[in-house]
């Protein structure tokens, strides 16, 4: 058995935080834009809750950025291009059909590199693409009125609309998928058990 | 019926007429109903009215001679339509036959509910005091001047616990805002001021996006307002938690929910696929285990 600390304290707080933060904001999100559907919240309860959340995703994805510019956790975002190609086609491979052969895991977690190459790229894509023009969108709907009123000839509030929403979506997207992934680890909570615990543990029989 | 009579003799026969009518007490107890039957105009509302420099025999014709008026005439049917079709100059704006036509097409027309029984122009359109347009107006006093008309019958609205229109998010703001007959008449452009098709609660428009959308302009207009008003009541900081302005359905777009949804809808399906896929690969491990430790025994 093998066990590796990766996960400290501060980093699953904000990693819980920013997920209920999420979720808020994915229910409340859904319910200012399908408000009518009768399982969903009230359109003015929903309104306050969308907005207050979106600060503090705000705030948490700051968080984010400057603890991985000031922590050791930033060497995990920044990819090693020697054999990126070779590791990338290695993991699709084992998620595509290496898992159904009960192939051995291509990639083995290290203090060094706890992403594999699949799951670094993707989560480099949401937290530095996708979210950044998430929280810039919500902001612009909130203070449109200092921005210009088209952009290329286009009304600014409908391309602000229509950027949040299939950012959102997008996002949506990502949380499925990145639920479903954490489950194949070594056993199916190995992965979420090493976000609650910060220690991630294996059987040596690599 | 008469050709309209010069001005002053109109105001002539107005001012013979309201010596009695104008009186705000002037009514009779119907002998057969029971009910007070109200004669009284108010001058200044028919004044101002579309009818207001009409002589009072251009409708009432016969009848009016002896006093008071025999209860016959009263019962004669004016019909607003066939009048409005002989003198379309009098009517530039709206053609009556149109409004006929989309009349007989209306709830109001085809209902077979007692209460919408009888049903005519009159029930709406008070012909002493009905105004073509309130042009000038803010836009508020035209609202509730224009649902006034509806709510006089749909009195139950009014009730401050009723459920109607519940699924309407800010339903108040709505019916200040906006005319009954916005959603509850076709939408459709036909450059009229409006159609006298009133739509049944089914048939009327429950589409946000009708109206909440890009193609409306109003979306902009009513957003960008809202938030400069938001801003100016409650400061530049609490506007981004209490923002007032979002408009239901303004981030609505058919083709991105729908792609969205599809395209959501297929992951949750494959990652099921894949994840029963996994569920078959430990099985056959399982298995494959079980066999090598039986023949692990054996041996």
């Amino acid at each position: 058995m093998s066990a590796l600390y990766l996960y400290p304290i501060w980093m699953r707080l904000w990693h819980w935080l920013n997920a209920v933060i999420f979720i808020v904001l994915m229910v409340t999100g859904a319910s200012m834009h399908f408000s009518g559907t009768p399982w969903l919240l009230s359109f003015n309860t929903a309104v306050p809750i969308h907005n207050a959340s979106g600060i503090l995703l705000t705030i948490s994805w700051v968080v984010f950025i400057v603890g991985n510019l000031f922590t050791t956790n930033g060497r995990h975002y920044r990819v090693q291009f020697r054999g990126f190609f070779q590791r990338l086609f290695a993991q699709m491979g084992y998620y595509g059909y290496g898992i159904f052969r009960n192939a051995p895991h291509p990639f083995h977690v290290t203090e060094e590199m706890k992403l594999n190459t699949l799951q670094q790229i993707s989560y480099i894509g949401v937290m530095y693409g996708l979210m950044p023009f998430l929280i810039i969108s919500g902001w612009a709907f909130l203070y449109s009125v200092y921005l210009p009123e088209t952009l290329f000839g286009i009304g600014i509030l409908w391309l602000i609309a229509m950027a949040h929403l299939t950012l959102a979506y997008f996002l949506v997207m990502f949380l499925i998928v990145h639920m479903y992934i954490i489950t194949t680890g070594e056993t199916l909570t190995t992965n979420l058990r090493a976000m609650f615990t910060g220690w991630h543990r294996e059987t040596d029989q690599h | 019926m008469a050709l309209p009579a010069p001005a002053a003799e109109a105001a002539s026969e107005q001012r013979a007429c309201l010596r009695c009518h104008g009186m705000a007490t002037l009514a009779y107890r119907d002998p057969a109903t029971g009910d007070i039957v109200n004669l009284a105009l108010n001058e200044k509302t028919f004044g101002h009215s579309v009818h207001g420099e009409l002589a009072c025999s251009h409708c009432h014709e016969d009848g009016y001679e002896s006093y008071p008026h025999s209860p016959d005439v009263s019962a004669a049917e004016l019909n607003c339509v066939q009048c409005h079709e002989d003198h379309p100059e009098n009517t530039d704006r709206v053609d009556f036959t149109v409004i006929d036509q989309e009349y007989q097409a209306s709830v109001h027309a085809r209902s077979d509910d007692s209460e919408a029984a009888g049903f005519n122009c009159h029930s709406c359109h008070d012909p002493h005091a009905f105004r073509a347009s309130l042009l000038g107006r803010d836009i508020p006093d035209i609202v509730a001047y224009d649902n006034q008309i509806c709510l006089s019958c749909h009195e139950e609205l009014r009730d401050a616990f009723s459920t109607s229109h519940a699924w309407l998010p800010n339903r108040d703001k709505h019916w200040a805002s906006v005319r009954c007959l916005d959603c509850h008449t076709p939408s459709r452009d036909n450059g009229r001021p409006v159609s006298h098709e009133i739509l049944s609660k089914e048939q009327s428009n429950a589409n946000c996006v009708n109206c909440h959308s890009q193609a409306q302009g109003l979306l902009s207009r009513l957003y960008q307002y809202r938030s400069r008003e938001d801003i100016e009541e409650k400061g530049f900081f609490a506007k981004a938690v209490f923002n007032q302005a979002y408009i239901v359905g303004m981030s609505r777009n058919p083709l991105i929910d729908r792609l969205a949804l599809i395209i959501i809808g297929l992951t949750v399906l494959v990652l099921a696929a894949h994840g029963y896929g996994r569920y078959r690969a430990y099985q056959s491990l399982r298995e494959q285990q079980a066999t090598a430790a039986n023949e692990g025994d054996k041996q």
